[in-house]
């Protein structure tokens, strides 16, 4: 697919990483303001699709290829799944808070929540920007 | 019963969802490309192991409780087991370990294939967190989590066929779980609970104290609707024939045998626990007599073999719901027994129609013929399977069939029983038509090369024909698997009783 | 009745009507999203409490007495928790109908859903 004019690359290219920051700061402080990991994890997979607009399949595929999004999705999948286990191997019952509370309003507290929220993120990102890649995979006409 | 047990039947299918694409990807680089069948497998299996380790605790009468998170019930999610869950976690359980040992014959020459473990690892977590959970939006997500895996399998293999019929099942079948949010969203308007123990207290209590506020049979009938396009009742059944005739047949046999399943589940359990006799038993038996007529009568004029087998699923659903409707303790016994048995010879005989399909690349019944000297033993299970679901005595349709009659006789409906048997001699005059289109008479010259089915394929539908000889040779076997089923369907205070107590 | 239920009807029938009626399998994945967008909107507006705050709590809510009035006030969480889960899974149903829907022009040649009915019996 190909790629659009001079001025929609040169700005895709320097917004990249001001999204990617964005995404990044409304998962890691999911548990003090809205937002968290499925918004969070929208934002960042915006990020790498507004690189695949200006630039096209190859200038996104340089950033993140497909099995990196594989690969990224099932690391997500796995941290969730492992927090939940941890509630089973230290205390009481799944999902148990492992992690120690803290104090009110800093980013490092609550519980299970930040790492929770990491998790989700990640494996948002990953799983949206696969839809996207196979979408264009398929109108591409080399999906069979 | 291995510690945490509820949760654990489901987080085992979700991690091995996760971990398939790695396992592929990681097998690929070493070449050893089955690993990842070995890995469903055993994930399927391990499953298997600990359903089967919560039964004795809860055939003994207890409620299973467990809390997520350490929260109690009424501000936290739990999980419920009693006698119901369990019969149904265990008919999935099993069914999903034999497909998931059919496939990797069956599926062998698909491409894409990380991709079909991965779905069908996820119906299955979805099914489960069905099964077990006693929360009632918990159970909205599992079942929507099961629904899209089930849309995206169905249309699997990308031919035309196959993708008209997934777009068809997905538009209602999405339409279909839209109307269980509303009925939840109003339940939440109404009440202000989520958890279905608790509901249930306070929907008695509105019952009791005042006239019933309109909203309480419009919740009822969305839910019905709901979980009905799930289960094909009969004006809600549309999608089923072609999704069943498109799906690869171990998709379809998955689909008969655990997603209904656990569809009719949800129905008991929301119709049941949370609304209690709301003159449902009435409308129960209306809607399965019309979809057990309907069924019949439309599977008489196919010319396919599956979706001959689709029809007749959608009349089996109607026994079932018939049974169900009695509201007598025999009543119940039989249409929970049905569904056990719907599940073992609706997966057999679509095993055996894969088989078919497998050899000979086609299951239009014009083009086959005299199959039975090639295939002994996939006509001999196709024959055990039909007769079993037509309700001939030594198999086991015929108990739980003889359950429901005698249970409609006492419950004053004779012309239910009569009807109900009236269909059953349809449905063998069917499948005797297709045993014969298929199995004996003359072979065409190009069916002279076909072998008999691989090993992989034939153990599962083994397994399946052993039981239905066994559990219709030994009905109180199957009785004494259903009976701590009714008993929990019909103990609606002990079930608010023990999860709201362990609280 | 009050406003928000008439508003919920009207949107869910509105959407029901576009999966109905339209002509172009695009056109009826949109009408699903308004139907369920307008379920969501209905689940929001049952937490609502007049004059409400949004339900985070900071620091200066846990001195003695300010956490019973911020529960008060505050309107109900729960809600918005559902509708979260419930847009990720309406994306999901988006995404994976919007696929089908590329297939079915690749072997159709058309997205009109009364002319894709090859499948009959």
């Amino acid at each position: 697919m190909a790629g659009m004019t001079v001025i929609v690359r040169t700005i895709g290219r320097l917004l990249f990483p001001f999204l990617f920051l964005f995404g990044a700061y409304i998962i890691v402080h999911g548990q003090l303001t809205p937002g968290g990991g499925f918004q969070g994890g929208v934002v960042l997979a915006s990020a790498v699709i507004l690189l695949l607009l200006a630039y096209g399949m190859e200038g996104a595929q340089a950033k993140v290829n497909a099995l990196q999004a594989e690969l990224a999705d099932a690391l997500g999948g796995m941290i969730l799944v492992w927090m939940g286990l941890m509630g089973i191997i230290v205390g009481i019952a799944f999902f148990q808070n492992v992690l120690p509370f803290g104090s009110l309003g800093q980013v490092l507290s609550a519980g299970n929540l930040p790492v929770f929220n990491l998790g989700v993120g990640i494996k948002v990102a990953a799983s949206i920007l696969m839809v996207f890649y196979a979408m264009l995979r398929i109108q591409g006409g080399k999906e069979e | 019963m291995i510690a945490h047990a509820p949760i654990l039947a489901i987080v085992v299918p979700l991690f091995a969802g996760f971990l398939t694409p790695v396992v592929s990807i990681v097998a690929k680089r070493f070449g050893v490309e089955r690993a990842r069948d070995w890995f469903v497998m055993g994930a399927a299996i391990l499953m298997l192991l600990i359903v089967a380790s919560m039964a004795p605790a809860v055939w003994r009468g207890e409620v299973l409780v467990y809390k997520l998170g350490g929260w109690s019930p009424p501000w936290g999610i739990v999980l419920a087991v009693d006698g119901l869950n369990l019969l149904v976690a265990l008919i999935i359980a099993s069914v999903v370990s034999l497909i998931a040992i059919y496939s990797v014959v069956y599926m062998e020459r698909d491409s894409g294939l990380e991709k079909y473990y991965t779905l069908l690892m996820l119906v299955t977590a979805g099914c489960m967190g069905v099964t077990l959970t006693g929360d009632v939006f918990n159970l909205f997500v599992f079942f929507e989590i099961m629904s899209i895996s089930s849309y995206a399998l169905v249309a699997f293999r990308r031919n035309w066929d196959s993708v008209e019929a997934g777009i068809k099942y997905m538009i209602i079948g999405s339409l279909g779980t839209s109307f269980i949010l509303l009925s939840i969203t109003l339940m939440y308007g109404l009440v202000g609970s989520l958890n279905i123990a608790d509901l249930a207290g306070k929907i008695e209590a509105i019952k009791a104290t005042q006239p019933l506020p309109m909203i309480v049979p419009l919740m009822l009938t969305l839910f019905v609707v709901g979980f009905g396009i799930k289960i094909a009742m009969v004006p809600l059944h549309a999608w089923l024939p072609d999704a069943y005739q498109a799906a690869p047949s171990a998709v379809s046999a998955l689909l008969s045998g655990a997603t209904t399943t656990v569809g009719v589940y949800a129905m008991l359990r929301v119709s049941y626990m949370l609304f209690g006799a709301l003159a449902i038993g009435t409308m129960f038996i209306i809607l399965g007599l019309v979809t057990m007529v309907v069924g019949g009568l439309m599977a008489l004029t196919q010319r396919d073999l599956k979706r001959l087998l689709a029809y007749s699923s959608i009349s089996q659903m109607g026994y079932i719901l018939l049974g169900v409707g009695f509201g007598t303790a025999m009543g119940i016994q039989g249409g929970l027994f049905h569904l056990l048995n719907n599940a073992i010879y609706k997966v057999l005989l679509f095993m055996c129609a894969g088989a078919i399909v497998y050899r000979v690349g086609t299951s239009n019944l014009d083009e086959l013929g005299g199959l039975g000297k090639n295939m002994p033993i996939t006509a001999t299970l196709f024959i055990v399977g039909a007769l079993a679901i037509s309700g001939v005595p030594p198999f086991n349709g015929f108990a739980s069939k003889w359950t429901i009659y005698v249970a409609g006789m006492e419950a004053g409906q004779p012309i239910c029983t009569a009807i109900a048997v009236v269909m059953s001699a349809l449905t063998l005059a069917y499948f005797l038509k297709a045993i014969n289109s298929m199995f004996l008479g003359q072979q065409p010259e190009h069916l002279r090369e076909v072998r008999e089915a691989p090993l992989p394929m034939l153990f599962p539908m083994l397994v399946l024909a052993v039981f239905c000889v066994v559990l219709g040779i030994l009905p109180s076997l199957g009785m004494d698997l259903v009976r701590p089923a009714q008993g929990a369907v019909m103990n609606q205070l002990g079930y608010i009783g023990s999860v709201m107590g362990a609280g | 009745m009050s406003l928000n239920y008439i508003i919920a009807m009207l949107l869910f029938t509105l959407g029901i009507y576009c999966l109905l009626i339209k002509r172009n399998i695009v056109k009826m994945v949109i009408g699903l999203g308004v139907l369920t967008n307008g379920l969501h909107l209905f689940l929001i507006s049952l937490g609502y409490r007049e004059g409400g705050i949004a339900p985070i709590l900071a620091g200066k809510m846990l001195e003695n007495g300010a956490t019973a009035e911020f529960a008060a006030a505050a309107v109900d969480p729960i809600p918005q928790a559902l509708v979260l889960t419930s847009i990720v899974i309406n994306v999901c149903t988006m995404a994976l109908a919007l696929s089908l829907a590329i297939y079915i022009y690749r072997h159709y040649g058309t997205l009109n859903p009364f002319k894709i009915r090859r499948l009959r019996g």
